[in-house]
């Protein structure tokens, strides 16, 4: 598959050639640690005065590369396709017109990064409310304002959730038959993990 | 196999296999650490340089270290909350591989503070709110807009309600008649002797 750049980011990555072999590994490395940590506005300034650069060409250079990088790792899969990859990605950037071992340093960047930006992608889909932990309680009602002597046991829960990192409780309460037919439930569900049906989808996904 | 410290239940396979984490320490080490994890689960501050320092003779890696902290919490507040004797807890330690001295430190350790454990596992116990306070105040209403003389007397009740979670005290404020003040009390004294009975 191959990845379409657009007139300003190849504006951006223009600037490459002229900063030189060196200069790569460092608006790389730059790169990278936007994509881990977010902008650095200070790094940026110490690589264009180290570079002989203006900043903001650094700071469109870095952010062309980090662009390169996602949209890389993003598009086409890895391990089991991987000449596929390769050859997409050499391809993708041929467009540039750089030099060769610009081009080879740019396909080794992508490489070696590229497990970790997608573990980073990974991590950036929304997320439904999961489970954290549930505290329970059993009680026996003996005796009420209407009706003394009684025997109503009740089970009594505390629901811990974790939405990105916000924590909510949900309170819930119920009797014991209750209580027995939710446990067969989840049972079941559980239990359908074993019919061939799934057996056979997770078989294929490993 | 079943084992009463894990509730009749198979005994967790992660607690097996820090089982021979713990035999690497030295019995004396071990009921020294015993002792900073039960300060750890009564509430109080962990010393966790003490642990190190005690655990740098077996040389255990930083993951061992918190593991080890994570199976002796797991076994103390385990056999608490399943109300084990120290005895029982000591030959089922046993059982799973955990060398007789390590099993008797642990277990000594463990019913010098049986019971404050269980009394801060119940107090942890969950629970919605709790009743802070109660304050009031009795007034006596002489006139109002509605009838110029009313002559009654009036409760004033504020319930101080803490709620378990965020630590908040919520004030709910109530205003009685002198009657519905009396049912409240009547009923409320028929509830305590309900709880006195069971007591």
């Amino acid at each position: 598959m191959l990845l379409v750049l657009s007139a300003e980011h190849r504006a951006h990555l223009g600037c490459l050639p002229r900063a030189g072999g060196a200069a790569i590994g460092e608006l790389g490395r730059l790169a990278l640690e936007q994509l881990r940590r977010g902008a650095a506005p200070r790094a940026c300034e110490t690589a264009a005065r180290k570079l002989n650069v203006g900043v903001d060409t650094i700071q469109h250079g870095v952010e062309g590369l980090m662009y390169l990088l996602t949209e890389s790792s993003k598009l086409m899969a890895s391990i089991p396709f991987r000449k596929i990859s390769e050859v997409d990605f050499q391809d993708s950037i041929h467009v540039l017109g750089f030099s060769d071992e610009l081009n080879k340093s740019l396909l080794q960047l992508y490489l070696d990064n590229r497990k970790e930006i997608r573990s980073i992608l990974g991590e950036l889909v929304p997320r439904l409310p999961s489970y954290h932990s549930l505290e329970w309680r059993l009680d026996v009602q003996l005796a009420s304002r209407s009706l003394r002597q009684q025997i109503k046991p009740a089970v009594t829960m505390k629901l811990h959730l974790n939405q990105n990192e916000d924590q909510t409780a949900q309170v819930l309460q119920t009797d014991p038959a209750t209580l027995l037919h939710l446990i067969q439930q989840l049972e079941q569900a559980l239990g359908e993990m074993k019919m061939n049906h799934c057996r056979r989808i997770v078989r294929n996904m490993k | 196999q079943r084992f009463r410290f894990c509730g009749d239940l198979d005994c967790p396979d992660w607690v097996l296999a820090e089982i021979s984490t713990l035999a690497k320490i030295s019995s004396v080490k071990l009921k020294l650490i015993c002792a900073q994890v039960l300060r750890d689960l009564l509430g109080e501050a962990i010393e966790y340089d003490k642990i190190l320092k005690l655990t740098s003779d077996a040389k255990l890696e930083s993951g061992d270290v918190k593991a080890t902290i994570a199976v002796l919490g797991f076994i103390l507040s385990s056999a608490a909350k399943h109300n084990v004797d120290s005895e029982s807890l000591s030959s089922e330690l046993q059982q799973l591989g955990l060398p007789k001295e390590h099993a008797s430190g642990l277990c000594r350790s463990y019913e010098e503070k049986q019971s404050s454990l269980q009394d801060r596992l119940r107090a942890c116990s969950l629970r919605l709110s709790q009743l802070g306070s109660v304050r009031w105040r009795v007034d006596y209403t002489l006139s109002s807009s509605e009838l110029q003389e009313v002559n009654e007397p009036v409760v004033h009740l504020t319930f101080n309600v803490r709620d378990r979670e965020c630590e908040k005290m919520t004030a709910v404020p109530v205003t009685l008649s002198a009657n519905k003040f009396q049912v409240l009390l009547a009923e409320l004294k028929q509830a305590q002797t309900l709880m006195n009975t069971l007591l």
